[in-house]
């Protein structure tokens, strides 16, 4: 498969509406978003699981929307990895090569070389439910790999995992798929997840597409507030203000200085929590916003400080401070980690 | 080997001789009964089938003489028809090939409709529809069939004429060497719905992600059904097929509605339960002869029960 593109216009009101994207070959492609955004129905529309009510699937050159699953050359690693559970670990892996008539010399061999890969060799013999979750996971993938299918697609494959278990496994995903270069569909709800193994996001909200990007971008430069609350933990503070021709008047009575160009009269302005320094004295700059620390939360790597700005609360990351609650502070922020949106939550700068 | 000591061997380690009591004691009511109402009667009659009667009332030790005279009795084995294959053959043959028949029919069709009905709208209308026949007493259902196969009314006769086949039309139920499987049909209608509906809630339990994941994998509508679904549903497969021989085993009403407690014209189709009834109801009462073929009954449904209560 030299390169991967897919174009769905799925006119489903419900799942999905009109997405449009591509995907390289050899990608790793995080499909992300809240549960219900319709992430799982574009994969299994790529799946071939579920038809688009409308628009066209690609992979190459060829309209796969229409054929069957069995034909497209794809392998859907499930949520619950659907592993059959009367077979033992070994025909469960072996199963799709079995289907495909592939003769059993080969087989054993293949089997024989995923499971290596996946670290279950002395699971072969064992039945689905003898071993554990991980190992469960490991097998699922090993029936989707041995294959060597041109696409690859996982369905929170990590959900039902334990935290321990599930960072174990990000790892040795991305390491696997990094060995295999196979393109890669991963969808989850988990934006660690997204941020650590995708190459690309897609973020998904009601069923169309909000933003694609790198995941530094994605963190960076989100396109909308919409993106810009859902990522980040804590996720973008955003200053609510009024565009007056080069400054933003805030809510809470500030006025700042902007280069970005808008007409929009209301304009909302954000910063991570991570970029706005607090202090206690008045700092020497345009950019700042006085506020009232409502709550001081010592999380061990940093502090979190909730401060009462203009009636909403600001999230600030620090490494350090004296402030307590009630005391009167000043948020400062580099106006380059400030990001300007207009009314409709439209990047603006 | 004393109850106590089996009982202890079987039981968890952890129960020690005051738990064994205490369970003991508490499972006498229900082994009382069970004694009273299953076990008494059945070492009664296997007691009473070495004995002459007259009436009601036990006579003399006859040794295996009731054995020997209900096997050569035609009415159990007509030998020289069976050798022949022609009906009657007597109510045990008849009540096997009933069983051979049966059996393989409703396990099939409850399947077949079970997965036929699985993703369709209105599932749960058909799925009543075919269960309705199920819960219809037994003796209705014989009525019903005695209805359907008449030759003037019967709608069975009417479809036939429908078709052209004019010269096919007859009283089914009448026709000695077709007669017993006009009512296997019959038999099979009814088993069919429990069937259906075993299979029907094995199926739901089926994880579709199993299902998809073979799409996934390659597998075709055939191969779906032979690697995935068929070894799921074998359990249920296993009690389907039991619980319809030992039903088919135990069959009455149908036949006696159909056929009166003669079984048919000269027995084609008796069975023998009614075979059971006849000896103890009709004159003369051959209450030893009924003893007999309810214990022949009974060995043959007895391992199938017992297969059916181990299984885990």
């Amino acid at each position: 498969m030299r390169s991967v593109s897919k174009y769905f216009d799925g006119g489903d009101t419900v799942a999905n509406y009109k997405l449009d994207m591509e995907i390289d070959d050899g990608e790793f492609v995080v499909f992300l978003g809240p549960s219900g955004c319709g992430k799982t129905t574009a994969l299994r529309m790529i799946a071939g699981l579920e038809d688009p009510s409308d628009g066209e699937i690609y992979f190459d050159d060829d309209r796969v929307d229409g054929t069957p699953p069995a034909d497209r050359n794809v392998a859907m690693v499930f949520q619950n990895y659907a592993l059959y559970p009367h077979m033992t670990v070994r025909e469960n892996i072996e199963y799709p090569l079995k289907v495909r008539g592939v003769p059993p010399e080969e087989r054993d061999e293949r089997v024989a070389q995923v499971a290596e890969l996946l670290h279950i060799e002395d699971q072969l013999s064992s039945d689905p439910g003898e071993i554990s979750g991980g190992q469960r996971q490991r097998t699922s993938l090993a029936r989707a790999i041995v294959r060597e299918p041109s696409v690859f697609l996982l369905d929170e494959p990590l959900s039902n995992l334990d935290a321990k278990l599930r960072l174990e496994m990000r790892s040795e995903l991305k390491r696997i798929q990094n060995e295999l270069g196979i393109t890669t569909v991963y969808v989850t709800h988990n934006q660690e997840e997204a941020m650590s193994m995708g190459d690309k996001i897609v973020v998904l909200n009601d069923g169309t597409i909000r933003q694609v990007a790198e995941p530094q971008e994605l963190y960076r430069r989100p396109r909308t507030t919409w993106v810009a609350k859902f990522i980040g933990s804590p996720p973008m503070n955003l200053f609510e203000g009024a565009n007056n021709d080069g400054t933003v008047q805030l809510d809470g009575g500030n006025s700042l200085p902007t280069t970005a160009e808008t007409s929009s009269p209301t304009v909302s302005l954000g910063v991570r929590p991570e970029d706005i320094a607090l202090s206690t004295e008045p700092p020497d700059t345009d950019w700042t916003v006085p506020g009232t620390v409502k709550t001081v939360e010592p999380l061990g790597e940093y502090v979190l400080v909730n401060v009462e700005v203009g009636g909403s609360v600001v999230n600030v990351k620090v490494s350090h401070t004296d402030a307590g609650p009630g005391d009167p502070v000043h948020l400062t922020f580099d106006p380059e980690d400030a990001y300007l949106y207009d009314e409709n939550g439209e990047l603006v700068a | 080997m004393s109850v106590e000591s089996y009982l202890e061997d079987r039981l968890d380690r952890d129960v020690d001789g005051e738990k064994l009591t205490a369970i003991l004691v508490f499972m006498l009511p229900g082994l009382t009964l069970f004694a009273i109402f299953s076990v008494g009667p059945m070492v009664y009659s296997a007691v009473g089938s070495f004995f002459t009667w007259n009436g009601f009332d036990i006579g003399q030790f006859a040794g295996f003489e009731t054995w020997v005279a209900t096997f050569q009795d035609d009415a159990i084995i007509n030998w020289s028809n069976l050798r022949a294959l022609e009906y009657p053959m007597g109510a045990l043959p008849q009540n096997l090939i009933w069983m051979l028949v049966h059996v393989p029919l409703s396990t099939l069709l409850g399947l077949g409709l079970a997965l036929l009905f699985a993703d369709l709208r209105g599932r749960s209308v058909l799925r009543s529809m075919v269960f309705l026949a199920f819960t219809t007493p037994t003796v209705v259902i014989g009525l019903v069939l005695l209805f359907v196969y008449d030759p003037q009314a019967g709608i069975f006769n009417e479809l036939l004429r429908a078709l052209g086949l004019e010269g096919q039309v007859r009283n089914w139920v009448q026709e000695p060497q077709i007669a017993i499987y006009a009512l296997i049909a019959g038999g099979v209608w009814v088993q069919t719905g429990f069937s259906m509906l075993l299979y029907s809630s094995a199926l739901a339990g089926i994880d579709p992600a199993l299902l998809e994941s073979a799409r996934v994998d390659g597998a075709g509508r055939f191969r779906r059904f032979k690697d995935i679904i068929w070894p799921l549903v074998k359990p249920v497969t296993a009690v389907v097929v039991i619980m319809s021989m030992i039903w088919v085993i135990r069959i009455f009403a149908i036949v006696y509605a159909a056929g009166g407690p003669s079984g048919g014209p000269g027995g084609v189709f008796s069975v023998l339960g009614l075979e059971v009834y006849q000896a103890a109801f009709s004159t003369p009462i051959e209450y030893s002869k009924a003893m007999v073929v309810a214990l022949i009954e009974l060995v043959i449904a007895l391992p199938m029960a017992w297969y059916i209560a181990s299984m885990d």
